[in-house]
């Protein structure tokens, strides 16, 4: 049945944390009131990306987008867009004070600069239903590969494309589908790593919340190419909206028959298994979330003989990420010249050559518009960061881009026109990663960040080898003196020397890359660490034993009455002073907590 | 073969061999604290970090399991090396200070101070530093997998699954093998359940000889402690055996043999010392049962033949305490016959071999055999303190505090009528000897008898001591009475002296009690086909009539009563026959 | 003679299997052991070679008991012989009263080769019983 209107809620899983499929019910009730059932469909969708202002609508075909959605407003939008038809103005998206709103999605700043490959059916399909993946051309990737080409052919396809692993590694794809069908054994394993560990990333949870054939046809491409007929998805369990959608098409694909034996009348035959994962972030390594998989501890192993040869029960297996299958479809269907197209570099010759294609990045951290992005290789951080993400909050100051994740390093303002692709990113010490991308401005402080992100790694550390279990919490202590004012200028040295160390005799890539947060602050941010160890001051007050916490006495009296406030919520009882009179801090009481700044409605609290 | 040149050095090695063995066999040393060739190396020490350079890429690799390809060079001292390791000893032994494995390399290393102070700081000299060689071994050459790590990053440690006891452990002790720093240590819980194992000398590896006098004399594999048996993990022996003598599919099987005559000698066991708690046996150390201590004498022993202490001290005082459980009415009433005189020997030999006192403890002296009394009389001059009366307790007794305790013998001398104290270092207790434990399953396969006292019947006790109610079965030996070695032999040449004679004759007399069906009187009923237990009759079809095979018929009788029609009369033991016999005992 | 008369001196006619009670008897014998004298053994290869019409004659012919002595079950020489002795014993009791004689004076035991003590200890507590039920008295019919 044709509907002349769809509205297409969103229903990843920051929309839906948001309510969205409440809003989704408030929808189909009101429209049956309405007696418009037969006339407006209600479709879930994936993640659009634009998690920061969710819960989102988009009505199609007009390409009206709402946001920031709730249950009670659902009866004044039906009223007026769908009965009425005046888009309700109010719910659309406005880019900043005394700026009109945007009606159409398309012309949202946000999206405008996006290129979509792997995410293209965000927002556009369910997906939870194959058909609406097919109708808009799911799988005719899959029959081209199947009876038009060899697998030879797909090899060669993949490998002209230039598609390198969006894992983070950035390992060319082409060459390591080529490696894995050289090797002989008759069982070979394809796997793709939905393991998404880092914090704050959520690329491959959207992918497949979003669009889960996508990864389906990507691994049935890939095991064709190199002979496999057996595949896994490691998925965290933490992702329980995305691994239902993939259970789901999985059965659909089985049920189509593109999943199993004499897929499309040909020999070929395929089936994937789902594995969940418990959420360690070191199960994110390949050979940790082979030995996940087997049923071992989520160890790594050394990797001097490549898991294409000897990997998933010591057969060849083919691991890639959620986000480079997804893309193995788009390639197939429009061929490697058009995605080549697309991005940096000349890889004809050298598959380490260039960049190509679009990655996706989980764009947070202090930029007004958050959410998820993808685009083209070679697009600067500054047009990602201000044209996409409408600047940084507050009209403060950026000061720098952490990209990677946790793994990753610090990029400053001044390297803003950094073009993004692999190499640029590791030739100033960060790296692509999974596609983390965290902005900091003026009031976050390098050393805090660093820390929490070593915090971070040095807890996921599998604790297997002695530099990164015992290398990476000696780090932190130093880094943990530093922010509390403990810290020498010898310790910096000592830190660069055991990051150093880490990062070159680590078992596996979590090791030799945990460093990474804290060899590049120190490379672009050394004063500010010299200010922590020299002058024992934290300059974006961040680090709150740094601190010194006063009350500006004329403030307190005259502004604040004496409101009393503070000393109610100081836990030490350092605050002293009576009611309506200025109140003072007594600094051997106060251990910096910062409740006072806090509760202070008169800023009477300062803090140097 | 691949060539890789290892600091400057041309080395020759096999394909796949890592650096480390590629290293050496070129004599150059590598550091590690985690290798072991019994596992696949698991590289997590990171110490054995060397530089390799192929073509123009230089990078750090750990040597223990990068395996060399040709044209490899290796740098096992370069100065970027030699900054790893210094680095990361520093971390281990700032961690582990007290370790002496982390102590010598960390020396070796020039590691003297480490510039970081660990929070986890572990003071402990047999600290676990977490190298993972239990895990390893216990995975992938036992495979039990009973070890495992729990936790990550720096919480990691090695646990038992639950902190508990595994059922799984095999308690192999290979864990305890490979941990460097003394960290797995195996406990043993046989004296916290109170029973010691029989015949504890010492731990016994699993292939063994089972005693020094056995012939032939060649090694055997204990099933029950054998990783192999057990898991199917291990094998490392058979690595070691050039002549690939190891045999892991031999097992015990059993064989069916046809015979025609049957000598039973299934010998004796000793009477569980244990059960008899007030001589301490098993609780005190220095008690022996005189098995042990005849083991102990033995010059191919344990202790060569010398008389120790097991604190290794000679002994002061050896008391020799008789009947232990025989004579006793609260165990066997019947004398065991060979204490008396083993325990002389023993006494003998204690003063021959130490300047020790030697005290016997008897309640008779039965010294009955040829040259015995004179035996017993050359002792008495010997000097050894004969006691007459049987041994109360045994105890532990202290002189002073510290020093080591003697064992109390609390006794009643008889012949003086007193109660006596006697301090000795050594008790040997005589056992009884008693049938063995499954003697009653023995008597049930062969259809003979057990006396009162459990030894086997014999026919006649006077007219026919080797022979018992079974024909062709045979008894001899401590499996029908205790007797001592001269009388074994007589009897068991005795038994197969008999066993001799018939195999001689080549044909065996039975006896012709049999039961026969008489044709004319059979009304072919088969009432009798179902009650025979050796289906010895059968339905003859033709005729109509049962008919009983005479070779099957043992002769019961059970049939011939139970016929309606008395149509199966028992040979020699007729219907006829016992009413004339019933009429002639009642007619008096 | 008189005094003769008066005395009781029972007749007990002893059934015993060849393997287990005869032995058993012999042991008891072997080991001055004081069994009844009133006994008198008939030795049978196994006791279900008992037949019910034997027990019948011996109480017709005089007698004032029948004992009749068996393996222990489990233990007959013939594996399951007495297994029958038992089943046919304890429908003879029946029987028994109807013919008016006391199935007490019937009795069945296990007794093995070794038990020599246990044969002396049964056939006095037979005897003792056989006294106090007194001579057998049949009716001709």
């Amino acid at each position: 049945m044709a509907y002349r209107t769809y509205l297409m809620v969103c229903a990843g899983t920051g929309c839906v944390a948001n309510q969205s499929m409440k809003i989704k019910e408030a929808f189909e009730k009101e429209l049956e009131k309405r007696k418009l059932q037969n006339e407006v469909s209600v479709v879930t969708t994936g993640c659009n990306g634009f998690c920061g202002v969710g819960p989102i609508m988009v009505v199609q075909p007009d390409g009206i987008f709402y946001q920031l959605l709730k249950v009670s407003d659902i009866p004044l939008l039906v009223e007026e867009h769908l009965i009425k038809g005046r888009p309700v103005k109010k719910f659309m998206y406005i880019p900043g004070e005394k700026e009109p709103p945007i009606p159409k999605m398309r012309d949202i700043d946000f999206f405008k600069k996006q290129m979509l490959i792997a995410l293209r059916n965000r927002g556009l399909i369910d997906p939870e239903k194959i058909e609406e993946y097919i109708a808009r051309g799911g799988y005719s990737a899959l029959a081209k590969a199947l009876t038009e080409m060899t697998p030879d052919g797909v090899l060669d396809e993949i490998k002209k494309s230039g598609l390198r692993g969006r894992g983070g590694g950035g390992f060319p794809t082409g060459v390591k589908w080529e490696t894995m069908r050289k090797v002989p054994g008759d069982k070979r394993y394809v796997i793709c790593n939905a393991d998404e560990g880092d914090p704050g990333a959520f690329m491959d949870r959207s992918i497949i919340e979003s669009d889960p054939h996508a990864v389906i046809e990507g691994m049935l491409i890939g095991a064709y190419a190199m002979g496999s007929s057996d595949g896994y998805v490691y998925i965290r369990n933490e992702y329980p909206i995305a691994l239902e959608r993939l259970k789901k098409a999985t059965g659909q694909a089985r049920e189509f028959g593109l999943l199993g034996e004499n897929i499309f009348g040909t020999d070929f035959k395929f089936d994937i298994k789902i594995t969940r994962g418990a959420g360690a972030f070191v199960c994110g390594e390949s050979t940790a979330l082979m030995a996940s998989i087997e049923g071992r501890p989520g160890e790594p192993r050394a990797k001097y003989i490549h898991t294409v040869e000897k990997g998933l029960y010591d057969s060849p297996t083919c691991l890639n990420n959620v986000e480079t299958w997804a893309n193995v479809p788009q390639i197939i269907l429009k061929g490697a010249k058009w995605f080549t197209s697309i991005g940096t570099g000349d890889v004809t010759h050298d598959p380490w050559g260039g960049s190509k294609g679009t990655k996706v990045f989980s764009l947070t951290g202090k930029v007004v518009n958050t959410g998820l992005v993808e685009v083209p290789m070679g697009i600067t951080l500054k047009e990602i960061i201000f044209d996409i993400g409408g600047g940084i909050k507050d009209g403060k100051r950026i000061k720098t881009v952490q990209t990677g994740g946790p793994s990753g390093g610090f990029i400053p303002e001044s390297m803003l026109d950094l073009p993004v692709d692999y190499d640029e990113l590791t030739k100033v010490g960060s790296m692509m990663g999974s596609g983390g991308m965290i902005v900091a401005d003026e009031d976050n402080c390098v050393v805090d960040m660093a820390k929490y992100f070593l915090t971070f790694t040095q807890e996921e550390s599998c604790g297997k080898c002695t530099p990164c279990r015992e290398g990476t919490k000696r780090m932190l202590d130093i880094l943990e003196n530093i922010t509390v004012g403990k810290g020498t200028e010898e310790d910096l040295e000592l830190l660069e020397e055991l990051s150093n160390m880490v990062v070159e005799s680590s078992l596996c890539a979590l090791g030799g890359s945990a460093p990474n947060p804290v060899l590049t602050s120190l490379k672009y941010f050394r004063d500010e660490y010299l200010v922590h160890v020299r002058d024992k001051k934290c300059p974006a007050h961040a680090c709150r034993q740094l601190n010194v916490y006063t009350i500006e006495e004329e403030k307190c009296a005259t502004v604040g009455h004496g409101c009393d406030m503070c000393k109610k919520s100081c836990p030490d009882y350092a605050i002293m002073g009576e009611p309506k009179k200025a109140h003072y801090i007594d600094q051997m009481k106060c251990h910096k907590c910062g409740a006072c700044f806090d509760v202070c409605n008169f800023k009477a609290i300062k803090i140097e | 073969m691949v060539t890789v040149n290892i600091d400057g050095k041309n080395v020759e090695v096999l394909e796949e061999t890592s650096i480390l063995k590629a290293a050496e066999s070129a004599g150059i040393w590598i550091p590690t604290l985690c290798y072991s060739e019994l596992f696949e190396p698991y590289g997590v020490c990171r110490l054995c970090t060397v530089e390799v350079i192929r073509g123009k890429r230089s990078r750090l690799v750990t040597s223990c399991n990068y395996p060399v390809r040709e044209g490899l060079t290796v740098l096992t001292n370069s100065d970027k090396v030699k900054w790893i390791r210094k680095l990361i000893m520093e971390l281990t032994y700032s961690r582990w200070p007290n370790v002496p494995v982390v102590k010598d390399m960390a020396a070796a290393l020039g590691v003297s101070e480490p510039r970081f102070k660990s929070l986890e700081q572990d003071l402990a000299p047999d600290a676990c530093i977490l190298c993972g060689n239990c895990v390893n071994i216990c995975r992938d050459v036992v495979k039990a997998s009973v070890l495992s790590f729990e936790g990550i990053g720096i919480g990691r440690k090695v646990v038992l699954p639950y902190n508990e006891q595994s059922e799984t452990c095999i308690v192999c002790g290979a864990c305890a093998q490979v941990c460097p720093t003394g960290h797995i240590k195996i406990k043993s819980l046989e004296k916290e359940r109170g029973a010691l194992q029989d015949w504890y000398l010492g731990p016994k590896t699993a292939i063994n000889i089972p005693t020094l006098q056995a012939v032939p004399r060649v090694p055997i594999i204990d099933e029950k402690s054998c990783i192999k048996m057990q898991t199917g993990g291990c094998g490392v022996c058979s690595t070691y055996c050039e002549p690939e003598a190891i045999n892991y599919e031999a097992k015990d099987e059993e064989i069916e043999i046809e015979v025609g005559q049957i000598l039973i000698t299934t010998g004796y066991q000793t009477i569980d010392l244990k059960q008899m708690s007030q001589y301490g046996y098993g609780r005190l150390d220095d008690v022996y049962s005189s098995l042990e201590f005849e083991h102990m004498l033995n010059s191919t022993g344990p202790t060569g033949g010398t008389i120790l202490c097991k604190d290794g001290s000679e002994p002061r005082a050896v008391g020799i305490v008789h009947c232990i459980g025989s004579r006793d009415e609260n165990f066997h009433k019947y004398c065991s016959r060979v204490c008396c005189m083993y325990a002389l020997k023993f006494a003998h030999l204690v003063k021959d071999r130490t300047p020790a006192e030697v005290y016997q403890f008897y309640i008779d002296m039965r010294a009955f055999g040829k040259g015995y009394e004179e035996f017993y009389k050359r002792l008495l001059d010997e000097g050894v303190n004969m006691i007459r009366g049987k041994v109360a307790e045994i105890s532990e007794g202290y002189l002073n505090n510290g020093d080591k305790p003697y064992l109390n013998i609390k006794c009643e001398d008889t012949l003086i009528g007193k109660f006596r104290e006697i301090p000795v270092d050594m008790v040997i207790l005589c056992p009884a000897i008693e049938p063995q434990f499954d003697a009653s399953n023995i008597k049930k396969i062969f259809s003979i008898s057990q006396s009162p006292d459990k030894f086997f019947l014999e026919r006649h006790p006077k007219l026919d001591p080797v022979s018992t109610m079974t024909d062709g079965v045979f008894i001899a030996g401590c499996a029908q009475g205790p007797k001592d070695i001269p009388d074994s032999v007589a009897q068991a040449s005795a038994a197969a002296a008999r066993i001799l004679s018939l195999i001689s004759l080549g044909e065996v007399a039975v006896d012709p009690i049999k039961a026969e069906v008489m044709d004319e009187y059979c009304s072919g009923c088969r009432m009798c086909n179902s009650l025979c237990p050796y289906s010895a009759i059968s339905f003859q079809e033709e005729k109509k009539i049962s008919y009983i095979n005479d070779m099957l018929c043992k002769g019961c009788g059970t049939c011939v009563s139970a016929c309606p029609a008395s149509a199966i009369i028992g040979k020699g033991f007729t219907d006829k026959q016992i009413l004339a016999e019933l009429e002639g005992i009642l007619s008096v | 003679m008189e005094q003769e008369e008066k005395e009781f001196n029972p007749k007990i006619v002893a059934f015993l299997c060849n393997w287990c009670t005869y032995t058993g008897a012999d042991l008891a014998g072997v080991s001055r052991l004081k069994s009844s004298p009133c006994v008198r053994i008939i030795r049978v290869m196994c006791s279900g070679r008992v037949d019910p019409s034997f027990v019948i004659k011996a109480f017709k012919q005089g007698a004032d008991g029948v004992f009749i002595g068996g393996c222990h079950i489990g233990d007959c020489h013939y594996s399951e012989g007495n297994y029958k002795t038992l089943r046919r014993v304890e429908f003879m009791k029946i029987f028994l009263e109807e013919f008016g004689i006391d199935p007490r004076r019937l009795r069945l035991e296990w007794i093995s080769a070794s038990e020599g003590d246990k044969y002396a200890a049964t056939t006095l507590d037979f005897e003792k019983q056989i006294r106090e039920l007194g001579p057998i008295q049949l009716v001709e019919v």
